[in-house]
């Protein structure tokens, strides 16, 4: 016996078949509107330079809790990911919760910002939106949601500025840049990156959409279209997966200087794990994190694998460490019916208990 | 758009009869390549890409031909196993001849096989997916269309390269005779760490065909079959990337990454300043111009924001005097700052900016 078993007639159906949803596909395509990203209603309440301070309607009904909550995305991709479509909202989520939801947008730096360093980032815009935000509430503190890259600014953020910070949440954080399996980190390690950044200045997007399509290149750049044929004929889903790809190629280009800093200091030499990451005119050390904080990774992450953020809990100071597992992916854990169902109620759980 | 459009039955006919005589064709004389054949659907797919794709819309045209692309790959992949269908008391002899060609195929099939040379060269074209996506890449970084180091010659012009390289500069323009001799001299690295970042994938391919190969042996001892063209294309994804995920975590690749990046970058680097050259001749900025400047201002900024936010500190202060209030600490004011008083809220000089090297 031999394993395969392909007729030619039963090929010439499927091939009639895949035609078939290519065509109708086509249709689609061609009648999708403009994608829109970020679907909760918002408005601008501070600017500087090319970040956004975004707050977030309440939804009616809805009584916000009394301390805000700001949201720190990576600087690499957009924020929208969190608001991508009505029924795949974490934002809404949120709001549903009662979270008073505030979110930055670092915009699109181009040349004139290629000097913003990660001082800058973290004791200049992040600590000004917090001042800001505590200033309009009358606070001395507020609550901070950390994502991806984001993640680990909110740590570092925290530990330089615990009096500013009431609770932390991190989504899909790494501390450990250097756990087995971190092809990123594997790939950085050989790489001159005063070289990159003197020759290119800001890190072209394209080098990052590169570097991520890299980890699976068959099943991202190949088998994801093939198996996207299942369900070009529905119009919805055509849309939904065009505003994923969307933001997935959606990479602005990242601060030279910064991603000098964050390159060498986290992926060369592991500094969260092995000291000597120094911002500004402090020396990051993460016993100084003391609030509350709840850890939301994901399972299946082949960005951040749970290794990776696990070590989290004994590095930091707090006393009041929670994690949550996630049998999800990097991009599951914001966009999956089951992380609307799970996650985000939970984090609306936890910052209501502690605000 | 209706389907009858797209696909009639007589293509659709005609499609399996094609099929039928491939594998007739290839009972003949098993292993026997095919390329000069072309399958009629995706003769009809084309034909009809090219009516309608004008009028698709960038983003929805791009994302078609991936689609288009994919579905190519996996009817191809589906193609070369056919020859083993069929229940022949050799069909796995056939299906062997099959591996065996593919793994043939890696062994050349990057830098340079020419298109449709071979039945299976759609199919291993699968394989060129990272290495193509770094040609994007490249391509979105270079100032002239496509990486056009890819197929510049190389093996051939080494001697010769490296003979006109070893020639000193003489007279007035000396410099720019060195300048030119590193800029070939970057070019050759370049393009050596290339050709060993497709080597490294010609490798990863043959190994891809062996772990297909023992999925399959496993197949047969678990009495299992493939029937669908989509299967054998998943499995055959699921093969490469375990392969792939392996061999890319190891030290051997991280080293061929860094090569190829620091290769591309040390170029890239020789060019701008070139550039820069030719712009200071021409009285116009440089990029190294406008970086210093870019510096400057951004210093100056940044003092102008640590300003505002101490005089800030201080006005809370001042107030909170003249009101007989005690003071309440500003947000945002640094709190050594505070306790310390005014002299404490004095700038620090600015931080020392690295200079950029060349």
């Amino acid at each position: 016996m031999i394993p395969i078993d392909i007729r030619p007639d039963k090929l010439t159906q499927e091939m009639m078949d895949y035609t078939r949803k290519l065509g109708k596909g086509m249709e689609n395509l061609l009648n999708a509107d403009k994608i829109d990203a970020g679907v909760s209603p918002k408005h601008a309440v501070y600017k500087e330079d090319k970040l956004v301070l975004y707050r977030y309607d309440t939804p009616e009904g809805v009584t916000p809790q009394p301390v805000p909550l700001l949201i720190v995305y990576a600087l690499v991709n957009r924020p929208y990911m969190t608001d991508i479509q009505e029924d795949r909202s974490t934002i809404k989520g949120l709001l549903k919760t009662g979270q008073d939801v505030y979110l930055i947008d670092w915009g699109y730096p181009d040349g004139a910002d290629r000097c913003l360093t990660l001082d800058d980032y973290l004791n200049g815009y992040l600590d000004r939106c917090v001042d800001y935000i505590c200033e309009a509430h009358g606070l001395p503190a507020i609550n901070i949601l950390g994502i991806c890259q984001g993640g680990v600014f909110s740590l570092m953020y925290t530990s330089m500025h615990q009096d500013k910070v009431k609770n932390l949440v991190t989504m899909v954080t790494p501390v450990d840049f250097q756990t087995p399996g971190n092809l990123l980190s594997n790939w950085v390690q050989h790489m001159d990156i005063d070289l990159a950044v003197d020759t290119m200045g800001n890190v072209p997007g394209e080098l990052l959409n590169w570097t991520f399509l890299s980890l699976k290149p068959f099943a991202l750049a190949g088998q994801k279209y093939v198996n996207m044929v299942d369900v070009l004929e529905d119009a919805d889903k055509v849309k939904n997966f065009l505003r994923m790809e969307k933001w997935i190629f959606d990479s602005p280009d990242q601060a030279g200087e910064t991603f000098r800093q964050f390159s060498k200091d986290f992926y060369q030499k592991n500094g969260l794990i092995n000291g000597g990451v120094v911002i500004g005119e402090h020396e990051i050390n993460l016993k100084n994190l003391t609030c509350p904080l709840l850890n939301v990774y994901a399972l299946q992450d082949h960005l951040v694998p749970p290794a990776a953020s696990r070590p989290m809990k004994d590095l930091v100071g707090s006393t009041d460490y929670t994690e949550n597992a996630f049998p999800g992916g990097h991009i599951g854990i914001y966009v999956s019916g089951k992380a609307q169902k799970e996650v985000t109620p939970a984090i609306g759980k936890w910052l209501n208990d502690r605000s | 758009m209706n389907e009858d459009s797209f696909f009639s039955n007589d293509w659709m006919e005609t499609q399996r009869k094609y099929w039928d005589s491939w594998i007739a064709m290839n009972r003949k004389a098993m292993g026997q390549e095919g390329g000069s054949h072309t399958a009629p659907w995706e003769s009809a797919l084309d034909h009809w890409w090219t009516a309608i794709s004008p009028a698709a819309p960038g983003a929805s045209k791009q994302f078609m031909e991936r689609m288009m692309d994919q579905g190519k790959a996996f009817f191809k992949m589906a193609e070369t196993f056919l020859p083993s269908a069929g229940g022949d008391t050799d069909a796995w002899s056939a299906l062997s001849k099959s591996l065996e060609e593919m793994q043939k195929g890696f062994a050349g099939s990057f830098g340079g096989a020419g298109e449709g040379q071979t039945a299976l060269h759609r199919m291993l074209a699968f394989w060129e997916l990272p290495y193509d996506n770094w040609q994007r890449m490249a391509s979105s970084m270079s100032p002239v269309p496509g990486d056009f180091l890819r197929n510049m010659p190389h093996d051939g012009m080494q001697e010769h390269v490296d003979r006109l390289l070893s020639a000193p500069g003489l007279g007035y323009t000396r410099e720019e005779q060195g300048a030119y001799q590193d800029l070939m001299r970057r070019n050759l690295d370049y393009q050596k760490a290339l050709q060993e970042y497709a080597g490294f994938y010609s490798k990863l391919g043959v190994k891809a065909v062996e772990r297909m190969r023992a999925y399959m042996q496993d197949l047969i001892k678990s009495g299992k079959t493939i029937d669908s063209a989509r299967a054998i294309y998943d499995d055959w994804v699921n093969c490469c990337e375990a392969v792939y995920a392996e061999e890319v975590g190891t030290t051997a690749y991280a080293e061929i990454h860094g090569k190829l990046v620091n290769a591309q970058m040390a170029l890239k680097q020789r060019m701008a300043i070139m550039v820069d050259e030719q712009l200071g001749g021409m009285n116009m900025p440089t990029r190294s111009e406008i970086r210093t400047l870019q510096e400057r201002v951004h210093e100056g900024r940044r003092e102008n924001k640590r300003l505002a936010r101490e005089l800030k500190a201080l006005k809370a202060q001042v107030e909170a005097l003249v009101s007989g209030q005690p003071a309440a600490p500003a947000v945002g004011t640094p709190r050594a700052a505070l306790i310390a008083g005014p002299a404490a809220a004095a700038p620090k000089p600015p931080a020392a900016v690295k200079p950029v090297s060349k």
